[in-house]
């Protein structure tokens, strides 16, 4: 039907009388990096897990490769998962942990340790074969997982917070290599993260859960320039939200708190009576010293960050907003005392507005 | 200043105390005094083992209980009912644990509290209990029984009693057990059998090295039980060396001890070689 690699069709899985995963639909094609994110507890492992075969859909079917493995157990699936935990067999060498999945696959010897040879190789651990888990480091630790799983060519590579068990360093470091990996492989890694900075900067697409259901699928740009809704909005990056106060469907001139009436590039495509919000990204407003001119507003702190800064201001209206000064601003910016005046720009041609 | 530091003690530094280390030492005599007398004097020269007086070294007590043969036979028996007995106490201990740790079922508690049960009753309950029981279920061994059947109700009750214990070491062992690690056996193809022999079993290791060494030594020196559940003609070693004591003390029993002492003492260093080495290579 689609040349998708997994296909989840509306899957439901219920714990007792909770709901973890809810109606769920996506796709997942063949060579990307599809990345499931959101806060904790919005059932992304759940989901993770019934494609890996631990957990079976209350409702729904997974298909894998067009074939309905809803009742497949999990050691008879073509995935690979990465736990973790990793979960590095400690009794055994490094080697012997990425030959386990083969041999269960009874592959003859020398097939074996070929295959063992490649994945080390891919994974950059060709030195550390013999050596057993308790001597290895968190990051190669997770490089024998990675190993071990790709060693059985799996159709798609499911990690579980792949990065989350490293420290900030490594963590970034790993992100890359991760998506190397990817590409020199070509399996299409399916992996759970709640850090959308892993995911903007990893995935090809991205699916974001709230409280077990399908909130937006796209790809990162979209996600964060044209996100669905507030929760979106919120979760991937900074936002401001002004709240709509008069509108008319079709029309682009709308009264919005704080702000005042201004006109926005699009007319507003909402029925009468919604509750909307204008949401605008800290980045498409400036700080600069009063002049009469924009939005009248009292300085807060501003939190320098090296190359840009994290400015608070208070609206005239009392609403306070955050703006992402760039490196050209910050100084002046710097010199103004905390509660100084000063006005407020707003690129209306960056604002979205959503269902509030 | 670094060095004025160093120099002042910790909080908790009482090592350093004197009369910490007397304590210490004070301890370690206790513990182990009886221990060494029993030993050195199973090499005294002299007809009564209770003699405090040193009479020169001999090693004719040895030779002495080695000609003893109801005393060997019954340091043979006591061996045997050890060695049978832990193998079916580990198995059963090391199948309660999973059963345990593994599964859910009504009443969880309750059967946890049960098997537990044997290790905190008074063992002169647990004797008469298990005799009693023999005896009205018309399970007795009949004389002339061939060896070691003759010794079937003593295994049976010494499993009874040690494999609570076993099941308990085990137990504990399973709780660090991370789950994942029997997923990704899984996901790697194993099925549930290979993922017990291969991932399970391997974690479960140093429990039943412990526990089977814990039933062994419990088994070994048992007296109470032993004395309960033993037909007349079925001796153990502490029960015959009870009844050599009340007899008369004499260094024999200090060498028949001597050796087990020994035996004990190298088995668990065999046992600690064997986990120390598992350590080493993982
Ligand atoms: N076996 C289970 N029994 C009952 N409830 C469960 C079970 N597994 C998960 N849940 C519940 O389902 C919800 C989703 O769990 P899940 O592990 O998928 O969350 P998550 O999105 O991965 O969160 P996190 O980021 O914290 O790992 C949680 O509220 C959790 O308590
Ligand atoms: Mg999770």
């Amino acid at each position: 039907m689609t040349d998708a690699i997994i296909s989840i069709r509306n899957v439901t899985k219920r714990f007792g009388s909770f709901t973890a995963v809810e109606d769920v639909t996506i796709d997942i094609q063949p060579g990307e990096i599809f990345a499931l994110l959101g806060p904790s507890g919005c059932g992304k492992s759940t989901l993770l897990r019934m494609i890996a075969g631990f957990e079976t859909p209350t409702e729904g079917d997974i298909l894998i490769d067009g074939k309905d493995v809803t009742d497949v157990a999990p050691n008879r699936r073509p995935v690979n998962m990465v736990f973790q935990s990793y979960a590095v067999f400690p009794h055994m060498s490094v080697a012997d942990n990425v030959a386990y999945g083969l041999k269960m696959d009874r592959l003859p010897g020398a097939e074996i340790k070929e295959k063992v040879a490649e994945a080390l190789e891919q994974v950059k651990l060709t030195d550390f074969a013999h050596r057993m888990p308790d001597q290895l480091s968190g990051g190669q630790r997770q490089r024998v997982a990675l190993a071990r799983a790709l060693a059985k060519r799996p159709r798609v590579l499911l990690l579980d917070e792949p990065l989350s068990a490293l420290d900030a360093k490594l963590r970034d470091a790993m992100r890359l290599e991760l998506v190397k990996l990817q590409e020199s492989v070509g399996v299409s890694f399916v992996m759970v993260t709640h850090d959308q900075s892993e995911a903007l900067a990893m995935a090809d697409r991205v699916a974001v859960l709230k409280d077990g259901r399908l909130m937006q699928l796209a790809d990162p740009m979209t996600l964060y320039k044209h996100p669905s809704d507030t929760f979106v909005a919120d979760f991937i990056g900074r936002v401001n939200f002004f709240e709509v106060e008069e509108f008319k469907p079709g029309s682009a001139e709308v009264r919005v708190q704080s702000l005042g009436a201004v006109t926005l590039p699009t007319p507003v495509e909402f029925a009468a009576g919604e509750k909307l919000v204008l949401a605008v990204r800290p980045e498409y407003m400036r700080v600069r010293p009063w002049d009469g001119t924009g939005v009248a507003a009292t300085l807060g702190d501003v939190g320098f960050q090296g190359d840009s800064s994290i400015v608070e201001v208070t609206l005239e209206s009392g609403q306070p907003v955050q703006v992402l000064s760039g490196i050209a601003d910050t100084p002046v910016l710097l010199g103004l005392e905390p509660g100084a005046k000063v006005g407020v720009d707003v690129d209306l041609g960056e604002g979205r507005v959503l269902r509030g | 200043m670094a060095k004025a530091r160093r120099n002042k003690r910790g909080p908790f530094e009482y090592a350093h105390k004197l009369s910490m280390q007397t304590v210490f030492v004070l301890a370690t005599i206790f513990l182990y005094a009886p221990i060494v007398v029993l030993i050195i004097f199973s090499f005294n020269d002299s007809r009564r083992g209770g003699n405090v007086i040193w009479r020169g070294f001999t090693t004719d007590y040895y030779v002495k209980a080695a000609n003893n043969a109801s005393l060997i036979e019954a340091f043979v028996n006591s061996l045997a009912i050890a060695v049978i007995s832990t193998i079916f106490a580990v198995i059963l201990g090391a199948i309660t644990a999973i059963v345990l740790w593994r599964f859910r079922f009504p009443l969880k508690p309750g059967y946890e509290g049960l098997v537990a049960l044997p290790i905190v009753i008074p063992e002169i309950c647990m004797g008469v209990a298990i005799a009693v029981f023999f005896s009205s279920m018309g399970l007795y061994v009949s004389p002339g029984t061939l060896w070691p059947f003759n010794l079937t109700n003593i295994i049976i009750a010494h499993i009874t009693f040690s494999f609570p214990f076993a099941a308990m070491v085990i137990r504990t062992r399973l709780n660090n057990f991370n789950r994942e690690m029997e997923e990704a056996a899984k996901d790697l193809g194993a099925s549930e059998f290979q993922v017990f022999r291969d991932i399970l079993l391997p974690h479960m290791k140093p429990g039943l090295i412990a526990g089977g060494l814990l039933a062994f030594t419990l088994s070994l020196d048992d007296f109470v039980i032993t004395f309960f559940t033993s037909g007349p003609d079925t001796v153990t070693f502490p029960v015959k060396v009870y009844s050599m004591v009340r007899f008369s003390v004499t260094p024999e029993i200090n060498a028949a001890s001597t050796v087990l002492i020994l035996i004990t003492l190298v088995l668990t260093a065999i046992a600690m070689r064997f986990q120390s080495f598992e350590e080493e290579h993982k």
